[in-house]
């Protein structure tokens, strides 16, 4: 089977929990063996660190995210590239660079997880992306996932942001067209811009079925309050529920992305189970930020993930969020950010998702 | 149960606290908080300001001084049950550790004792009496200062003691004080603002100190809209939000985001010198587990020294060592450590390459304290618990270049140099306007007749009464008001 075939839930279905494991260990050390030779940098770090060979895949070591700042990760030639990928720059640190020559396994592994969470009835409807188009914002990959998604499983779609601002009456219009359509539809933005938009004084009931995608997080509040707050707003400003109401996770680094099972569950019909899954050819690993050891089950540490999607830039990142892994699912913690976090010292690269994407 | 607010006599009745949790997840404490509506803070403000008219206003300022100083001496005595209940309830808080707090609150109040809090006045009033009536002032005018009705004033929570000075600013100028204090340290000021009451109930009375979550509802609106001056320390967002709220026409004082640097000259990198040296400024590097602005995030270090800046990392790698016994870090949250632990392998990743990372030095099995060398300069401020870069510069100059597009991010730079070389490197990191040259490990102990971000801690918040005299013009006198305008014009009042 090639690579693609694995960015698929039902090729690891198939298998049994050993088999999975055993698969994913084949593909990943595969992957390792290949990315030391091809990514450069990377080579030299894993020589550096006097690794030789490695048995277990938990031993391959993960690039730190920010190193996609300070160097050029990609495995391909320098301007060969299809697409690149900016993540967030500071004031005092250039943006990171994700360059990818081929988009197939990107683009595969969104769509295949966009399509389980947020499509698990398989309902095709119009988009609405709180966002600016891909040719507004080339660099980003959120805005590249939307405007994939729009085109390969929506019924067309309008998009919110023009010229770097929002555009609120359009949205009014839209959601208001489709409401007097009766046709339910797919919205797709960041949090924040969602909820900007729902502090807006309107009360409107999109056409059942509609649903939202939102990404990022609500700044200045930890996340188990913030979901709260943000589920009441949408619900009071688009008549959308909770059950309709799907929170991905997801970085530029890293061609998967992390979704909750709120709609999933819904159709069918059980109860969701908490946290986001985690794609098969993904895993997450959750480790002790003082001693990088294995964290147990439910506890918090630092996240490094393992993305299989990733070909031609490390498919291992360490990261600087923090969350708990649950029956193979991951919790991401929200952080105390915003005004009060940080006191009067200048920390380096402490940003929200949606900022470290877009 | 820890009442975490301080609100005048009076005041406390009939309101409604509620209890918060405050801190990591994993060991949040319960903090007592008043329920605070538009309402309330709109009635308090007119009680502090009815108070400051019967109780401040026109009341000497050497009583002023005198119960102040009561006050400082509470604070500096080690046996007094303020000092202690400040030390534990903040140490159960689990920001800092107990010694860390002893250490903060000498830092804080040693400069006010002994005469120290009228120097400060003299140095930016000219003299104290000015605060009285019309008295002989700098350069032989004759002046009387005038501090604001009441003040605004809203804490950052990354230094316990920050509150401290702006407290008796408000207090010498006779102004009433709204303190808000930030949900990472709602402790200190409360405390102090209570043992300011019990020294002298009438200056308690022109004081509240409350907590309310920045940023949402109206409350800050409330406050801001209305506050003839303010003094706010915080993120970039939060002092933005802040321009952008206060009142037309008041006095605002806005303290962004800094960190400090360090510069050790290879005249100081002496076999001898090296162990003190590394202790210093590993005290410098530790205080607040490198999380206040005084905090260094980088020391540039002269090759060509007897001591190499290779070995100078090593040695102060081993006084953060030895330091985190005597100043242990507290817990750190699995964010700050999850940042630390990206600096490390961010780093090591550098070091791989052809980048310059040299070496990477860190605490063993914890991220109490790490040290990166880097053969070259550049200023790139790092995670905070104590992690510290060490750049090997051959002079100043390329040091200047690294720092001028960041200068208004610097708030100190400590400098290790002697003789008249220290009179030069003074020289050269003062064009690029860095607030504050220190000697290395003393960084963390500023004193209050220094400036703050380069403003002085006064006299933003002054306006004046000049009296000239027929007959004769004493020189070129500054029109009043001029003054706050040329410290606005230097980019204090950011937008």
């Amino acid at each position: 089977m090639t690579a693609l075939e694995w960015l698929r839930y039902d090729a690891w279905e198939r298998l049994d929990p050993a088999e999975r494991e055993a698969r994913f260990a084949v593909l990943a050390l595969e992957r390792f063996r290949d990315q030391a030779r091809t990514i450069a940098p990377y080579g030299a770090y894993v020589r550096h660190l006097g690794i030789d060979a490695v048995h277990d895949w938990r031993d391959i070591p993960p690039v730190p995210a920010s190193a996609f700042k300070s160097h050029d990760l990609a495995s391909i030639a320098p301007g060969s590239e299809r697409v690149l990928f900016e993540t967030s720059g500071t004031s005092i640190s250039r943006p990171g660079r994700v360059r990818l020559g081929h988009t197939e396994r990107y683009e595969a592994s969104l769509l295949e997880s966009f399509r389980r969470h947020l499509l698990p009835d398989a309902a095709l409807m119009p988009a609405v992306v709180f966002g600016p188009t891909r040719a507004e914002a080339p660099r980003s990959s959120l805005w590249y996932m939307c405007d994939h998604v729009v085109s390969k499983l929506a019924r067309g779609g309008a998009w919110i942001v023009r010229d770097g601002r929002p555009d609120w009456d359009l949205a009014d219009r839209t959601l208001e067209a489709a409401m007097a359509e009766g046709t339910p539809v797919l919205v797709l933005g960041t949090t924040l811009l969602l909820a900007s938009y729902c502090e807006r004084p309107a009360t409107r009931r999109l056409p059942p079925g509609s649903r939202v995608m939102d990404t990022g997080g609500a700044k200045g509040l930890r996340a188990e309050f913030a979901r709260e707050e943000i589920e009441r707003m949408i619900e009071g400003s688009l008549g959308i529920p909770p059950t309709h109401l799907v929170n991905e996770y997801g970085m530029a680094e890293l061609a998967s992305q992390f979704y909750d099972d709120s709609l999933r569950a819904h159709t069918e019909g059980r109860s969701p189970i908490p946290g986001k899954t985690v794609p098969p050819w993904v895993r997450s690993r959750v480790l002790d930020p003082e001693t990088m050891k294995e964290r147990p089950e439910g506890a918090r540490g630092l996240l490094v993930h393992y993305d299989l999607a990733n070909l031609e830039t490390p498919f291992a990142v360490q990261t600087e969020d923090v969350g708990t892994l649950r029956d193979g699912r991951i919790l991401i913690e929200g952080r105390l950010t915003g005004a009060e976090a940080r006191g009067c010292s200048l920390t380096f690269e402490r940003f929200l998702e949606e900022e470290r994407r877009t | 149960m820890n009442p975490a607010f301080y609100l005048p006599l009076g005041l406390e009745e009939g309101l409604e606290t509620t209890v918060q949790r405050f801190g990591p997840a994993h060991e949040a404490l319960d903090l007592h908080l008043p329920v605070v509506q538009n309402e309330d803070l709109l009635r308090w403000i007119e009680v502090l300001r009815e108070a400051r008219g019967t109780n401040l206003a026109g009341r000497p300022i050497q009583e002023i001084l005198r119960s102040l100083d009561k006050v400082t001496k509470r604070f500096l005595d080690r046996r007094d049950s303020a000092r202690r209940e400040a030390i534990e309830s903040l140490a159960t808080f689990g920001r800092f550790t107990a010694a860390m707090l002893e250490r903060s609150i000498d830092d804080a109040f040693g400069p006010l004792a002994r005469n120290g809090l009228q120097r400060w006045i003299v140095s930016e009033l000219g003299s104290v009496q000015v605060l009285d009536r019309p008295a002989e002032g700098a350069r032989g005018t004759i002046r009387r200062a005038h501090g604001p009705e009441w003040m605004l004033q809203i804490y950052a929570g990354n230094v316990p003691t920050l509150p401290v000075w702006p407290i008796y600013s408000a207090l010498v100028l006779k102004a009433a004080l709204l303190g808000k204090t930030s949900a990472r340290e709602p402790l200190f000021a409360p405390l102090l603002a209570r043992t300011i009451a019990e020294v002298d109930e009438k200056l308690g009375a022109c004081l509240a100190v409350v907590w309310w979550k920045g940023g949402t509802g109206g409350l800050d609106r409330t406050a801001l809209s209305s506050a003839p001056a303010v003094l706010a320390f915080g993120g970039e967002e939060a002092t933005g939000s802040v321009a952008r709220q206060a009142m037309p026409g008041a006095a605002v004082v806005l303290h962004g985001p800094k960190v400090s640097v360090g510069y050790v000259e290879r005249h100081a990198l002496t076999f001898a010198g090296i162990r003190g040296l590394a202790a210093r400024a590993a005290h410098d590097v530790s205080m607040y587990d490198q999380d206040g602005c005084l905090s260094p995030h980088a020391f540039y270090v002269e090759r060509r020294g007897q001591v190499s800046p290779e070995q100078f990392g090593e040695a102060l790698a081993a006084a953060l060592e030895e330091a985190s016994k005597d100043l242990p870090p507290a817990v750190a949250e699995e964010e700050e450590g999850a940042g630390v632990q990206l600096a490390r392998a961010q780093a090591r990743f550098e070091s791989a390459g052809i980048a310059t990372v040299t070496r990477v030095l860190e605490s063993p099995g914890s991220t109490a304290w790490t040290v990166i060398v880097d053969d070259r300069a550049r200023f790139e401020p790092g995670p905070t618990r104590r992690t510290i870069r060490v750049h090997a510069v051959d002079g100043p100059d390329e040091v200047a270049r690294v720092l001028t597009p960041a200068a208004r991010s610097i708030e100190a730079l400590g400098l290790e140099a002697r003789g008249p070389e220290r009179v030069k490197l003074a020289a050269r990191f003062a064009d690029l306007a860095i607030p504050r040259i220190a000697p290395v490990g003393s960084l963390q102990s500023p004193v209050p007749w220094g400036t703050h971000g380069g403003v002085p801690r006064l006299l933003p918040f002054v306006t004046w009464t000049t009296v000239e005299q027929t007959g004769g013009t004493p020189g070129p006198a500054k029109a009043p008001g001029a003054i706050r305008r040329r410290i606005r014009a230097a980019g204090i009042r950011r937008r």
